[in-house]
C-alpha cells in the first residue's frame, strides 16, 4: 500500500511529461514509427491508470469495511464500559443501575429485592414483630436475541428449616421466547398477570409497608403457576397474555384448625390461609389432573394510564368422592399517574363452585370452604417533596376484603366462624374487614425506600397497627 | 379433563398472523437512521467531550455521563443519536432524531430485552418527547408521564434523553 503511491505518482509524472511532449510536437509532423510508439505508451499508461483507479476503489471499499468494523467494536466496548461503570458506580440518578453481571457474561443478569417489616399492633404492643419478610435474588440468562431465561429464588422470613416458619421458594423459573415483533411464548413457572401488584411486587413499586390485602388475600400474590402462555402487545399500547397453567387444589384446605391462623395483620398476610393462597400450588408436586386457563388484557396507550382485567378459571383438584369444583378468579384494575399524583384501584372476585358437599362433610368446621371471596381498594398518593434522588410520597388507601363473602352447605345452627372463644381466650377473627391505611414512602433512591404507615381495621380492630419498613430493589 | 375455552384461540390466531422477525432487537441502527432520515447520508459526528463539558452535562441533567455510550450522526436536516441505558436490569438501546434546532423529532426503541417494562415501546409514550429540547424539564412524573409497571424503564430512557439533549446543546450546538 505504501509502495503503490510513489509508483503511481512517478507514472503520472511520466505521463504528464509525455503528454506535454506530444502536445508540443503536435504542430510538427511526427514520423509514423514515433507516433505509433507514443500511442502504445499512452495506451499502456491509460491501462495502468485504470488499474490504479480500480486498486484505489478496492482500497476505499476495504477502508469503509474497516471503519464499520471499528464502529461496531467501539459500540461493543462502549456497551461493556457502560455495564462495568454501572456495576461499579451505582450513583444516584444514574440510569445504569442494576447491571448485567459484567465480567461473567454479558448474557447473564443478576438482580434482587427484599423488605423488612416492623409491625406494632396499637392495642396490644406485646404482639409487635419484626420480620425480614422476603429476600429475593434473580438470575436471568439470554440465550440469543429472542430467548430469555428468568428465575427468582426467595427466602421468606429470614430462616427456612423444618422447625421455622420461613420458606425457601422458587418464585419464577421460565423461558420466554419471542415469536414475532409483537408476540412471545413463555413456559415454566411464571407470575400470573393479575392486578397491579402481582407482576410488579418489589417493595419500591407499592405504597405502604405491607402489600394491600386485596392483592394478598384475594389475588394470592406473589401468585405464580406452572404452564405455558402466549403474550404480546400492539404499538397502540394494548397488551395481552393468555395461557394454560396448573390450577387450584382443594385437598390442601384445612377445615379444622385448632386455633386461629392469625392474630395480627402481619400474620394475616404471612399465614397463607386465604382461599386461593391456601390452595394454589406453586409447582410443588402440583396436582395437574386438571389444568386452568387464564387471560389478561391491559391498556397503557395513554401515557400515565393503565387499565386492565384478567380472568382465571379451571377445575380444581378435590378429595376422592367429592364432585367437581370450578375455581374462578377475575379482577379489574386501573391506575392513573400524572404530575406527582398516583391513583389506583383494584376489584377482585373469586369463587369455588359447588362447595356445599365439602362443608356438609365438615359440619362445625372452624374454617369452612367459602364459595365466594372478594375485595377492592382505592388508593391515592402524591409526591409532595423531591430533591435529587430523595422523594417523599404520602398515600392513603381504603380497602375492603372478604375471604368468606358467601358459603354453601352451612345449615341453620352452624356459623362460618366459630361463635365462642378460641383456645387463646380471644374471639375468633372474622375473615373480612375494612382497612384504612395512611402513610408515606420515602425514597432514598428509586431503588431504596423507607416506609411508615398506620392501618386501621374496622372489624378486627385488634389488627390495627403502626408499621415501619425498609425495601430495596436492584 | 382439560377443555380449552375460546379465549385460548385468540392469541393463537394472533400468532398465526404474526411474521417471525428478530423481536428483542426491534430496529437495527441503519433501519432507525433510514426511518428518521430517509435517503439521507448521515456522517458520524464524533463526541469528544472535555472534562468541563461532561461536568456541565452531569450538573444540568442530574445524571452520569459515560464516554462512549452515546453516539451521534449528522444529516442534512438534523442529528441522529444512538444511546443505551439500563431498564430494570438489562440494556435498552434507543435512538433519537433531533432537528437542526436541537428539538426531538423522533424516539425509537432499538432493543429491549427485559421481561417487564416493554411499554416504553408504546408510540404514545415515546411521542411525549417530540419537540423537547435542552432546557425543558424532560423529567418523569413532571412533563413526561409514567407507564405503570414500567417505571424504571421509563425513568431511565427519560434520563437518557435529557442527557442526550444536554450533550447536543453543550458539545455540538455550542461549538
Amino acid at each position: 500500500m505504501t509502495a503503490a503511491r510513489p509508483r503511481l505518482i512517478a507514472r503520472l509524472v511520466v505521463a504528464a511529461v509525455l503528454l506535454q511532449v506530444v502536445g508540443a510536437r503536435a504542430a510538427e509532423p511526427v514520423p509514423g514509427e514515433v507516433a505509433q510508439q507514443l500511442e502504445r505508451e499512452i495506451g499502456a499508461l491509460r491501462q495502468q491508470l485504470q488499474s490504479t483507479q480500480q486498486q484505489l476503489e478496492a482500497m476505499q471499499t476495504r477502508l469503509r469495511q474497516l471503519e464499520a468494523q471499528n464502529e461496531a467494536l467501539a459500540a461493543q466496548q462502549q456497551q461493556q464500559a457502560l455495564q462495568s461503570a454501572a456495576a461499579a458506580q451505582p450513583a444516584p440518578g444514574n440510569p445504569a443501575v442494576g447491571a448485567p453481571a459484567a465480567g461473567i457474561s454479558p448474557d447473564l443478569s443478576l438482580w434482587g429485592y427484599g423488605e423488612i417489616y416492623y409491625d406494632r399492633p396499637v392495642h396490644d404492643p406485646g404482639l409487635a414483630q419484626a420480620d425480614l419478610a422476603r429476600a429475593v435474588f434473580g438470575i436471568g440468562y439470554r440465550f440469543d436475541d429472542r430467548t430469555l431465561f428468568n428465575s427468582e429464588l426467595e427466602v421468606e422470613h429470614a430462616v427456612s428449616s423444618a422447625s421455622d416458619r420461613g420458606e425457601f421458594e422458587v418464585e419464577q423459573f421460565y423461558i420466554d421466547h419471542q415469536l414475532s415483533r409483537w408476540a412471545g411464548v413463555k413456559a415454566g413457572l411464571f407470575l400470573m398477570p393479575f392486578g397491579l401488584l402481582n407482576e410488579h411486587h418489589e417493595p419500591t413499586q407499592f405504597y405502604g409497608v405491607k402489600r394491600n390485602y386485596v392483592e394478598k388475600l384475594i389475588v394470592p400474590s406473589t401468585w405464580r403457576e406452572g404452564g405455558v402462555g402466549v403474550h404480546g402487545e400492539t404499538p397502540l399500547g394494548l397488551m395481552w397474555d393468555t395461557g394454560v397453567t396448573t390450577g387450584i387444589n382443594l385437598k390442601q384446605w384445612n377445615f379444622t384448625p385448632g386455633a386461629p391462623f392469625y392474630r395480627t395483620s402481619l400474620d394475616l398476610q404471612a399465614a397463607d390461609i386465604a382461599p386461593m393462597q391456601a390452595t394454589h400450588q406453586e409447582l410443588e408436586f402440583a396436582d395437574a389432573q386438571y389444568l386452568a386457563q387464564y387471560a389478561a388484557l391491559n391498556y397503557s396507550g395513554v401515557p400515565g394510564l393503565l387499565a386492565g382485567a384478567a380472568v382465571f378459571s379451571g377445575k380444581a383438584a378435590v378429595p376422592a368422592g367429592f364432585p367437581d369444583v370450578r375455581a374462578t378468579l377475575w379482577e379489574v384494575h386501573g391506575r392513573w399517574s400524572a404530575g406527582g399524583a398516583d391513583l389506583s384501584a383494584v376489584y377482585a372476585h373469586g369463587s369455588f363452585s359447588g362447595t356445599a358437599p365439602f362443608n356438609l362433610a365438615n359440619l362445625g368446621a372452624s374454617n369452612p370452604l367459602p364459595s365466594e371471596f372478594l375485595g377492592y381498594f382505592l388508593q391515592g398518593a402524591y409526591t409532595v417533596w423531591e430533591q435529587g434522588s430523595y422523594r417523599l410520597s404520602p398515600f392513603i388507601r381504603w380497602e375492603h376484603y372478604d375471604m368468606g363473602a358467601s358459603y354453601e352447605g352451612i345449615p341453620p345452627g352452624f356459623t362460618s366462624v366459630p361463635a365462642g372463644l378460641a383456645p387463646d381466650g380471644k374471639p375468633w377473627p372474622l375473615p373480612r374487614d375494612r382497612v384504612w391505611s395512611l402513610g408515606a414512602n420515602f425514597y432514598l433512591t428509586p431503588h431504596v425506600v423507607l416506609k411508615a404507615d398506620y392501618q386501621h381495621f374496622d372489624i378486627n380492630s385488634d389488627f390495627s397497627s403502626i408499621d415501619l419498613g425498609l425495601g430495596l430493589s436492584f | 379433563m382439560f377443555t380449552p375455552s375460546r379465549i385460548v384461540f385468540l392469541p393463537v390466531a394472533a400468532l398465526a398472523a404474526a411474521q417471525p422477525v428478530q423481536a428483542m432487537v426491534y430496529l437495527s441502527l441503519e433501519q432507525a437512521q433510514e426511518l428518521m432520515f430517509p435517503r439521507q447520508t448521515l456522517t458520524p459526528a464524533p463526541l469528544a467531550l472535555s472534562a468541563a463539558e461532561i461536568a456541565a452535562v452531569e450538573r444540568e441533567t442530574g445524571t452520569r455521563y459515560f464516554a462512549g455510550a452515546l453516539r451521534a450522526w449528522k444529516g442534512a436536516d438534523g442529528y441522529f443519536f444512538a444511546d443505551a441505558v439500563i431498564g430494570k436490569h438489562d440494556l435498552i438501546r434507543y435512538a433519537v432524531g433531533l432537528t437542526l434546532e436541537g428539538k426531538v423529532r423522533q424516539v425509537e426503541i432499538l432493543e429491549y430485552r427485559e421481561a417487564y417494562g416493554g411499554e416504553v415501546r408504546n408510540a404514545a409514550w415515546r411521542s411525549q418527547f417530540i419537540g423537547r429540547a435542552h432546557g425543558d424539564p424532560v423529567q418523569l412524573g413532571h412533563d413526561i408521564r409514567n407507564v405503570s409497571g414500567a417505571t424504571l424503564s421509563c425513568q431511565h430512557v427519560t434520563d437518557g434523553i435529557r442527557r442526550l439533549l444536554a450533550v447536543y446543546a453543550i458539545a455540538i450546538a455550542a461549538r
